[in-house]
């Protein structure tokens, strides 16, 4: 379905089902607050800091600080759903044959899985506190 | 070819733009859970790989579709949810495309210099 419905009346008549209702919805939602969580990410670490200086230090004492592992899980998990949302509406779109569209959809899902898990053991899983401060040590001396 | 009008030009860079940033945001994942493998791990010199001056100017565009997909975001759900996002759709694109100039060029002075110090 290439055109969507441009209004949350026509959204209701047009989806047969309540989730993709729902999606229709987490989408704007979802935007709304990736606008603010993702344009202060690019201006912290990539307009505040030089991208070439950053390295494991910089990684490490970012993760040592609890609300930038907050604020980091907000960002992965709303990026993460609407990313892989808006991947699947271009399957359901560009990809013809059914069982074509299933495939590219479960290894979409199953990639996005495994790099969810992935991005959230490394915000929850290791305590940068110790590594960051034996880095910055190392960094001084 | 179907010909349309400033919409579907709206479109079509948010679906592409959408489309980078969500396997940008996969390989970024990836590459920043390489932390894991501590101080020691290959972190370091993957990043120092990213650094090359071809990824930046990549991250550079990856920045222009990050500031056009929120804004034009941002007009989606004007359309969407008041009575009068849809009568001016088209002077919105267009300031879309103002705001995305707005923020970029700035953006470009302050990082192509690094760049060009990094080659």
């Amino acid at each position: 379905m290439a055109v969507r419905p441009r209004t949350l009346r026509e959204a209701r008549s047009t989806y047969s089902s309540n989730a993709e209702l729902g999606w229709w919805v987490f989408m704007r939602i979802s935007g709304l607050v990736l606008v603010f969580l993702v344009l202060g990410h690019v201006w912290f670490n990539n307009i505040q800091v030089n991208v070439a200086e950053v390295d494991y230090a910089y990684v490490a004492e970012r993760l040592s600080k609890s609300w930038v592992r907050v604020y980091d899980t907000f960002l992965l998990g709303f990026a993460m759903l609407h990313g892989m949302n808006g991947l699947r509406y271009s399957i359901e779109d560009y990809v013809q044959r059914p069982e074509r569209r299933f495939w590219w959809k479960m290894a979409l899902f199953t990639v996005a899985g495994v790099i969810f898990v992935l991005g959230a053991m490394t915000l929850w899983a290791f305590s940068f506190d110790e590594m960051g401060d034996a880095v910055r040590s190392l960094n001084q001396e | 070819m179907y010909r349309g009008r400033e919409g579907q030009w709206a479109f079509i860079l948010h679906r592409l733009s959408g489309v980078a940033l969500a396997l940008y945001l996969l390989l970024h994942v990836v590459d920043i859970s390489l932390v894991m493998y501590g101080p020691e791990g290959p972190f370091n010199a993957f990043l120092a790989f990213y650094h090359r001056w071809p990824f930046r100017i990549g991250l550079v565009m990856i920045m222009a579709a990050v500031v056009y997909h929120a804004f034009n975001g941002l007009r989606i759900i004007l359309m969407d949810f008041t009575e009068w996002g849809v009568k001016y759709q088209r002077s919105m694109w267009y300031g879309v495309l103002a705001i995305t100039l707005a923020v970029g060029v700035p953006v470009l002075f302050k990082v192509l210099p690094e760049i060009w110090a990094g080659i």
